[in-house]
């Protein structure tokens, strides 16, 4: 039992680890690449959460995203098992800095794949077609109305901007207002609501979007992480450098 | 407004006989590049016109310090003008998209997403021409530079995916959307990780991580011509 455990921390203590599941993850991504596009069954794959959607569609076109989660598993306790043992065994070199921020990109990495659990365990979409008036229930006994749809079109025909302006009416009797604009969704309730499509002709219509996706800020947190941790490396190697 | 970018081709072609003339395509296409921003009124990194201009001109601007660092070593030399002038070549034969953009681009997390992509991309080109020269002349300091200008270029390239993430939850609603180029993105990201580690091992180093290096550019290519003309997704031209 002794030895099989000194096998296993062997075994994530490897760098050799690291580059076979990169190298295995890339061809698996690659085999992805050629069957994702060629298949009808993944244009409904953001209808559900990944884990679900997965269990429902034929393993002959889900091979490689399996095989993938099982290189990512991997992956992660290759990833922590290393920078723990970076950290303790080159604790007391002068070059601090130099040896956290490989820990800080690996901790972002980390974060992003927890955000990728998250979102594949929870993520949730749907789509609505809204006027001016329409109404919708809502997560928390809330209210979401579209109270006004304003859309720019210029003298050619080209939509040059648009804003919806939308009330979240609780059940205590407080409103809430809010405006959603290109690239700024109304974040409520833990819902991301969106305007995928307008139509200002011959009625104003829009095609609302609501999307719940659990792992969105853990994955801002991970990128946040990884930023940090590159930045610092690289300054750091290129004044090494000089 | 042509007769500048066809200019700039032209130079990086000559370049090939008279070294300065790269210096002087690489003004040329700047002045192309800021003349069209000017006149469309917005960063012109749109189709494949206006990016195949601006990663030629990257590919030319990187090429300047890793120049200097090998004292001006003409293969060098010849491997950047034969890439800045072919993609120069292939932006004067690709539609322009001189249409306004649509609201949803107009913002500064797509800018620099795409800015910082082709940047990368640009240091990707720049390495593969030095993993070249390695597998010619077996001189080390080719292998270390190239993985300066991978090292450089991965991080930028990090940097354009954490942007790129962000703007697509606050345009679309998910960080992440199961499309060809997101694929082929994160296969790039991890084939460039897997460089990054096989530098670590004293196996790889030499012909394999060349090797690795320069298929990396491959795979740079597909992504963005590749999958941006042959697939449909939210990045097609």
């Amino acid at each position: 039992m002794k030895a099989l455990l000194k096998h296993l921390v062997e075994f994530f203590l490897s760098l050799r680890t690291a580059i076979w599941s990169l190298s295995i993850l890339t061809i698996m991504l690659l085999a992805g690449a050629y069957i994702m596009p060629a298949r009808q069954e993944f244009q409904s794959i953001h209808s559900a959460p990944l884990f679900i959607w997965l269990q429902e569609q034929p393993l002959s076109i889900t091979w490689w995203l399996w095989l993938s989660i099982g290189i990512l598993a991997v992956l992660t306790a290759n990833t922590l098992v290393c920078s723990i043992e970076s950290i303790i065994k080159k604790r007391k070199v002068t070059q601090w800095l130099l040896l956290i921020s490989p820990q800080i990109i690996h901790i972002g990495f980390l974060f992003i794949l927890l955000a990728h659990l998250l979102s594949a365990t929870g993520s949730a979409q749907g789509m609505a077609v809204a006027r001016e008036g329409s109404s919708f229930e809502i997560p928390g006994n809330t209210t979401f109305v579209i109270k006004a749809i304003d859309i720019q079109i210029d003298p050619k025909g080209y939509m040059t901007d648009w804003a919806v302006a939308v009330e979240y009416m609780m059940n205590n009797g407080k409103v809430l207002k809010d405006t959603i604009k290109p690239n700024s969704p109304s974040l409520q309730a833990g819902l991301n609501i969106n305007v995928k499509d307008l139509q200002a002709f011959p009625e104003k219509a829009i095609l609302l979007q609501f999307s719940k996706d659990p792992g969105a800020y853990w994955a801002l947190v991970g990128g946040i992480c990884f930023m940090i941790g590159v930045i610092i490396l690289a300054v750091l190697k290129i004044k090494i450098e000089r | 407004m042509l007769i500048l970018l066809a200019s700039s081709c032209a130079l990086y072609f000559f370049s090939l006989f008279k070294r300065p003339l790269l210096y002087a395509g690489l003004i040329i296409q700047t002045a192309y590049i800021v003349s069209r921003g000017l006149e469309l009124g917005r960063l012109p990194l749109v189709g494949p016109h206006d990016t195949l201009v601006f990663l030629s001109a990257s590919v030319a601007a990187f090429s300047i310090p890793f120049g200097f660092a090998l004292k001006g070593h003409s293969r060098f030399h010849y491997g950047i003008a034969v890439t800045s002038s072919v993609f120069t070549a292939f932006a004067l034969v690709s539609k322009q998209h001189n249409s306004l953009l649509p609201p949803v681009l107009r913002t500064l997390w797509f800018e620099a997403h795409v800015v910082l992509a082709f940047l990368s991309y640009a240091l990707f080109g720049v390495a593969a021409v030095l993993g070249y020269l390695y597998l010619r002349e077996k001189d080390s300091s080719f292998e270390g530079m190239q993985y300066k200008s991978i090292f450089i270029g991965y991080c930028l390239f990090s940097l354009s995916m954490i942007f790129g993430g962000i703007w697509a939850y606050l345009a679309w609603g998910s960080y992440w959307l199961w499309t060809p180029k997101e694929l082929w993105t994160s296969i790039l990201w991890i084939f460039y990780s897997l460089y990054l580690h096989a530098r670590l091992r004293q196996w790889w180093m030499g012909r394999p991580l060349v090797i690795l290096g320069i298929a990396g550019f491959g795979v740079v290519l597909f992504t963005y011509l590749g999958v941006s003309l042959l697939m449909k997704s939210s990045h097609s031209f």
